[in-house]
């Protein structure tokens, strides 16, 4: 009788994990049908491959300093304007569109990682304290609190100001300050998953708490979380800029959007390009993102029916 | 009743989430490199001279050592002095010497009340800014789901987010005020000069805003007892402003709890850019010259403030929608 009890419980989680899986596909399939979301797609894959490719098989460097061709402007719009250079050169004649490339690469790269590492951390504590309950949830619900009520850019000032910022140190520090928002949203999925018959099933069949957790509640509750994670990729890419332009991010000679806008303002009235062109890319790179994301989300909201 | 009961709940909570963050950022301070001593006696002293200092100034002691006098302080209101700053606000730096150990330092305190208003108003104007902006954006989008409205406020949601805040700080510098002329931007002389950087807040924030109403509006616009409004023959002015408002205010002023934390570092940032003399400013120079006291006190009190403005956040989400569990 338990068996055939259980049985029927695990059936059922299976039934949902399924029935999830093609929600997902709908929503997916939802966001596509939207403008907004193949634009934000196509935008997003052109600046992706052109910032991974063309650094690489162009033969010029974001780097070398020519000082004969400094200040060029960017094509029509100066005095002086080469076709080699189509966004022009800033102080020390590096060209800026290969710079905004390679700025991009690094932008694209920590915030994508991070948002992976706060997904990982933030939604496994968040499952783990609202599945466990108890004392559990209670320590690390307040540890959330007061994570949150750090501003992250207080906490990053302070590690990234007294230590080396390299790129890790920089993940580290973005995905510290944002893991505390998943936790809570996991975690109040997780109490209401809780006490769902299948997972009363699943504990009558003699499935311990890790076997319930990571195989049966994880695959429902985490997709949906999953898609609005894209709207904090571009949220981590902004961090990572605002790091670079405090001085704290990828540290020169590698070009970073941050720093390169924070060596423009020198140059602002007489080299306007310096600081505009690169501000263009990323805001270009963002809201491609940003599209997507919020494609996905109202997708999300339409077929969850307002979740 | 239940109102007293709450509060007392959630300010004890309180107490113990800024017991927390005040042993996080402590224990941070002195386990990351950099030596506040090295900085304060100058890179010429000699090591020995450091050491005595140091242990003067109690920093070689443990950590819980260090912390439990430190909270010993904290619990009677005194946050300790700075290391870097003299009561007569100059700063020292390079190698000029000021014994920190004498009582001429200026309480960290002190310090934080002087800049807080300027904080507060900048925050204030721009929050106001963005629900200027929001709000009408919002509505409409969340009254046409399927017209223009909602494209409109689906478009402005996406390009307001992608802009980095500092780069639009910059270049409404270079347009408004270099070129222009048409408002001051660095520094502070007056009210004027809170308006820009406060314009650059406001388009951090208002996204969220317009995200939040046009969802919750959409779906409060589907309940049963709008439809019912309707049959009973009211106004749709009314049941829009009167019915559907009210219900959907709460999601965003929940909102607006979460949120906060995400304005104070945006204050942070901008504050920096346009040199204006609030706690960011403060928080900028006091990383930069390891001075512990100050920034243990600014991590307190932003997060005493997170943790007030949340308990009244839920207070007047009751207030508003009674369903809503205390």
């Amino acid at each position: 009788m338990t068996v055939s009890a259980g049985a029927l419980a695990a059936d059922e989680a299976g039934a949902v994990s399924q029935r999830s899986r093609s929600i997902n596909r709908r929503i997916l399939g939802a966001a596509w049908s939207t403008v907004a979301f193949k634009l934000g797609f196509f935008v997003f894959v052109t600046l992706l491959l052109a910032s991974l490719t063309t650094p690489l098989l162009s033969p010029i460097s974001a780097t070398r300093m020519k000082v004969h061709d400094r200040f060029l402007a960017p094509l029509f719009l100066g005095p002086k304007w080469e076709w080699v250079h189509p966004l022009g050169t800033d102080q020390l004649g590096r060209d800026m569109l290969m710079r905004c490339l390679v700025g991009l690469q690094y932008s694209l790269m920590i915030g994508v990682v991070t948002v992976l590492l706060i997904f990982i951390l933030g939604c496994g504590l968040g499952l783990f304290a609202g599945f466990k309950g108890k004392w559990w949830d209670l320590a690390i619900m307040r540890i959330t609190d007061a994570q949150l009520s750090i501003p992250m850019i207080i906490l990053a000032i302070t590690i990234l100001g007294v230590s080396r910022p390299s790129v890790p140190n920089i993940i580290i520090v973005l995905a510290l300050s944002g893991w505390p928002l998943y936790a809570r949203i996991a975690r109040s999925a997780a109490v209401t998953e809780r006490d769902k018959e299948y997972v009363r099933g699943l504990r009558v069949l003699g499935a311990s708490d890790w076997r319930i957790l990571v195989l049966f509640v994880a695959p429902n509750i985490l997709p949906p979380i999953a898609f609005v994670a894209v709207l904090d990729v571009a949220r981590m890419m902004i961090f990572e800029a605002v790091l670079g332009f405090l001085g704290l991010g990828v540290q020169p000679p590698t070009p970073s959007f941050g720093s390169i806008i924070a060596d423009s303002r020198k140059y602002l009235i007489n080299a306007w390009w310096i600081a505009t062109s690169p501000g263009l890319f990323l805001a270009l790179a963002l809201t491609s993102i940003n599209l997507m994301g919020a494609s996905l989300e109202k997708a999300r909201n339409r077929i969850f029916g307002g979740l | 009743m239940l109102i007293l009961e709450f509060l007392v709940k959630r300010i004890a909570q309180g107490v113990l989430i800024l017991f927390i963050t005040s042993l996080i950022i402590f224990t941070l301070l002195r386990v990351v490199p950099g030596d506040p001593v090295r900085l304060i006696v100058g890179g010429m002293a000699p090591d020995n001279v450091v050491e005595e200092v140091a242990t003067k100034m109690g920093l070689r002691d443990p950590i819980i050592v260090q912390y439990g006098r430190y909270v010993g302080k904290l619990v009677q209101g005194d946050m300790g002095q700075s290391y870097l700053r003299p009561r007569n606000g100059m700063v020292a730096t390079g190698g000029q010497y000021i014994d920190p150990t004498k009582s001429n330092m200026a309480p960290v305190a002190d310090l934080i009340l002087e800049r807080l208003p300027y904080t507060l108003q900048l925050g204030g104007l721009a929050l106001l800014f963005a629900l200027a902006m929001a709000i009408p954006i919002g509505i409409a989008g969340g009254l046409h789901p399927d017209g223009w409205q909602n494209t409109l406020a689906f478009g402005v949601q996406s390009l307001f987010v992608s802009l980095p805040n500092f780069w639009l700080a910059i270049i409404l510098i270079l347009f408004v005020s270099v070129k222009l002329h048409l408002l001051p931007a660095l520094g502070y002389k007056g009210f004027s000069y809170t308006i820009l950087p406060a314009l650059v807040l406001a388009v951090e924030i208002t996204p969220f805003i317009v995200r939040t109403l046009t969802t919750s509006l959409g779906e409060v616009m589907q309940a049963n007892f709008i439809d019912e409004a309707r049959v009973r023959g009211l106004p749709r002015r009314r049941i829009v402003y009167a019915h559907a408002l009210r219900n959907a205010a709460t999601p965003l002023i929940n909102l607006l709890g979460i949120q906060l934390s995400t304005l104070i570092g945006g204050v942070l940032v901008i504050e920096y850019i346009f040199d204006y003399p609030g706690l960011g400013d403060l928080t900028v120079v006091s990383v930069i010259g390891r001075d512990f006291p100050v920034i243990e006190g600014i991590a307190i009190t932003t997060s005493a403030v997170f943790v007030f403005i949340n308990i009244i956040v839920d207070l007047v989400a009751y207030l508003i929608d009674p369903r809503v569990e205390l």
